[in-house]
């Protein structure tokens, strides 16, 4: 409003609240409009894409073997110094050469999903996963290890992930587990 | 029954009274002052004088004393300076408030000090507000415009003393 | 010694006292629980959702958390009155509702006997009302001063400066409805607007509508809510005047709040709204109760609105509206009213 003239149309305007009443429109809008907020865990539970950094995950080849060749290019691009690579020699067909990871374990704490450890790696065996739920009440699972990386993810790669789906959670007695059913998904409400 | 609820309203606003002018701190005293101001309105209820209860209620407790504690607070008044007020005038006090209070107990017990009652039955004083209202503007319309006069004059003055002080501090401004 | 008739009255008020105390003191746990689903829904969440269904039992949770609390006094604090402030705000909120009516008389069906949905009809309800739900403040001002601390202090002289100036409005407000009705007493107003809706004060044109707006803002600066929570300001005060409060007895400044908002709801449906009146004459019989908590519900439902949609005003601006906008136009339609009332 301009400060020397005397503006009926806005005095008008703020007699009937005018704008107080269109901004009540817009609350009452999103009021009654369905809301955003996914239901995780117990009902809805996200499926990030491919391109989603998440736990670390060794793979195979087709025909089993272990493609870690434990050249430990992951543990020098590591930026955190987290992982940690023991090759040994081992000629039983465990992995894809003779030279095999003894121990490959990764800190869970320290990591920070950059990726490099992925780009670094010749073969393809390390991948960064699309498993996020890495949270627990004590260090047991700050550290990863081999064994338990080795087992594949419950997201295959074959999804290509980016929607929302049934989940559930379950409480058993050794803790919480979200189980997710993939056969049904939508997309995400926003 | 009516005379229990007199005393034990009379008693408690006497005592408050007094603890309005004894205690130490500034705050705790105006408490007092309203636990004071209302029992003074529950008296008026007593004396079916509703309408008198709820402005005492309104007027004294509402708004007066939440402008005394406002003060209070503001002024920041230590409890220093209010020990020290007490200690030479507390004797001559005495004895003048024991003097006031022989007077008003004379006064009393030989029943010199009475107002003669109003026209005005128990049913007329149900409709208490009118009573009020009709008397103010008939009767007593002169001091009640004096009065109103008075505080528009307070008013005007409060507001001039603002102005005045606001151009001052304007003009000196470098 | 007062025969069976009058005891039979006072124990009838002490029920009456009794059952609309019990229904004060259970009323906060619904209304955090709306308020909150209120806000998640306004901003596209769901609100309190994992406690029971659709979070219906969170409020029970918080109650069982503030009971359990510790309770803190301040290093240095006024102790006596900073046990005392609670009270002293919560016992008003409680005490306004003595004068509220929420009904015409009905029959109690077993003793067959006429009982008034009041608690009393006194002569001068809305001044009584006014003046009580005014000495709530004094919980404020005591319990932001005894805290001993920065925060509540300025909490509780922006309250006090908020109450003075918003009741000189809302006092008005009240008499032009005093006005239009010819009555102090709130029944006798919920009376005077019976018949269709058209008879309501909000319809008494051209004044009624202005009373209106002049008591709802009024009354949202007298209950610290949403745009005028000045005294609880969380940007700038952290929480005003309760900052340093805990447990119980920050439960009961919360307790007297909500009271509050249901106080000035249920009394603007008294005062502009018709009471227990129906708006039109429906063939079923619905209880004149029911129209009274409907009409109230809805006033809470857009309190709650109004908080999720506006900002905080800024303080020098709520002074600036309380002193230089309400009470100025207050005055003209003072005059307005007087004389249409000729």
């Amino acid at each position: 409003m301009s400060r020397k003239g005397f503006d009926l149309f806005d005095l008008i305007k703020k007699v009937l609240f005018t704008d107080f009443v269109k901004g009540l429109t817009v609350t009452l809008g999103y009021n009654i409009s369905k809301s955003i907020t996914m239901r995780y865990p117990d009902e809805e539970k996200w499926i990030p894409y491919r391109r989603f950094r998440g736990l670390h995950t060794l793979n195979r080849d087709e025909n089993g073997r272990e493609l870690c060749v434990a050249c430990e290019l992951c543990s020098k691009a590591c930026p955190t110094g987290c992982i940690t690579v023991i090759p040994e020699e081992n000629d039983s067909g465990r992995g894809i050469a003779d030279r095999v990871a003894k121990v490959w374990t990764v800190n869970l704490v320290r990591c920070l999903f950059c990726g490099y450890c992925e780009d670094a790696c010749p073969t393809r065996a390390l991948r960064l996963g699309r498993e996020y739920e890495l949270a627990c009440a004590d260090y047991s699972c700050t550290l990863m290890s081999r064994d338990q990386l080795l087992v594949p993810q419950p997201v295959p790669e074959s999804i290509p992930g980016g929607y929302v789906v049934k989940s559930k959670l379950e409480r058993t007695p050794q803790g919480i587990k979200v189980t997710v059913d993939l056969s049904k998904f939508k997309k995400r409400s926003i | 029954m009516e005379q229990i609820f007199f005393y034990i309203f009379a008693v408690i606003a006497v005592v408050t009274a007094i603890a309005v002018v004894s205690v130490r701190n500034p705050v705790h005293s105006a408490l007092y002052l309203i636990v004071c101001f209302l029992q003074v309105a529950a008296i008026f209820i007593l004396l079916r004088s509703p309408f008198l209860a709820a402005v005492q209620v309104f007027i004294y407790v509402g708004a007066v004393m939440v402008l005394f504690l406002f003060a209070v607070m503001v002024l920041d008044v230590g409890k220093e300076s209010f020990s020290e007020h007490m200690h030479s005038q507390a004797i001559p006090a005495v004895i003048t408030v024991a003097g006031l209070l022989a007077v008003a107990v004379w006064l009393i017990s030989t029943g010199s000090l009475t107002a003669p009652l109003g026209p005005y039955t128990e049913e007329a004083l149900s409709k208490n507000t009118e009573v009020i209202g009709k008397a103010l503007y008939t009767q007593y319309i002169f001091p009640f415009e004096v009065v109103s006069l008075l505080l528009l004059i307070a008013l005007i003055g409060a507001v001039v003393l603002v102005l005045k002080d606001k151009g001052r501090g304007a003009g000196r401004r470098p | 010694m007062p025969d069976i008739a009058t005891l039979l009255q006072v124990l009838l008020i002490v029920v009456k006292v009794g059952v609309v105390t019990m229904i004060l003191f259970g009323l906060p746990l619904p209304l955090t629980w709306l308020e909150r689903k209120v806000a998640g829904h306004i901003q596209v969440r769901l609100g309190p959702w994992r406690v029971g269904p659709h979070g219906l039992l969170q409020p029970f949770a918080d109650m069982i958390k503030l009971l359990f609390k510790e309770d803190i006094v301040p290093y240095k604090a006024d102790k006596l009155l900073f046990n005392l402030a609670p009270l002293i705000t919560m016992v008003p909120a409680f005490a306004v509702f003595v004068a509220i009516p929420f009904g015409d008389s009905v029959m109690i069906p077993f003793i067959n006997k006429e009982v008034t949905l009041y608690i009393s009809d006194m002569n001068v309800g809305i001044l009584y009302i006014l003046a009580i739900s005014g000495l709530g403040v004094y919980g404020l001002i005591l319990g932001g001063w005894a805290s001993n601390s920065k925060y509540a202090l300025l909490g509780g002289l922006r309250s006090s400066a908020q109450m003075i100036s918003y009741e000189v409005a809302m006092t008005f407000a009240a008499v032009g409805v005093v006005m239009m009705t010819n009555s102090l007493s709130l029944v006798e107003m919920v009376k005077a607007q019976s018949g269709s809706f058209l008879s309501w004060n909000i319809f008494y044109l051209p004044v009624g509508p202005v009373w209106f707006v002049i008591f709802l803002i009024a009354g949202l600066a007298e209950i610290n809510r949403i745009p005028f929570d000045l005294t609880e300001d969380e940007g700038t005060l952290a929480a005003g005047f309760h900052t340093e409060y805990s447990g119980m007895k920050f439960a009961f400044f919360m307790l007297a709040e909500y009271v509050a908002m249901v106080t000035i709801s249920i009394l603007a449906v008294v005062m502009f709204f018709g009471g227990w009146n129906a708006p039109l004459e429906v063939p079923v019989p619905i209880p004149p109760i029911f129209w009274l908590v409907a009409k109230a519900a809805a006033f809470i439902y857009f309190f709650m609105w109004i908080r999720f949609t506006l900002p905080r005003y800024r303080y020098d601006q709520l002074m600036t509206i309380g002193w230089k906008i309400l009470i100025p136009v207050a005055l003209v339609n003072l005059l307005v009213t007087g004389f249409m009332r000729i």
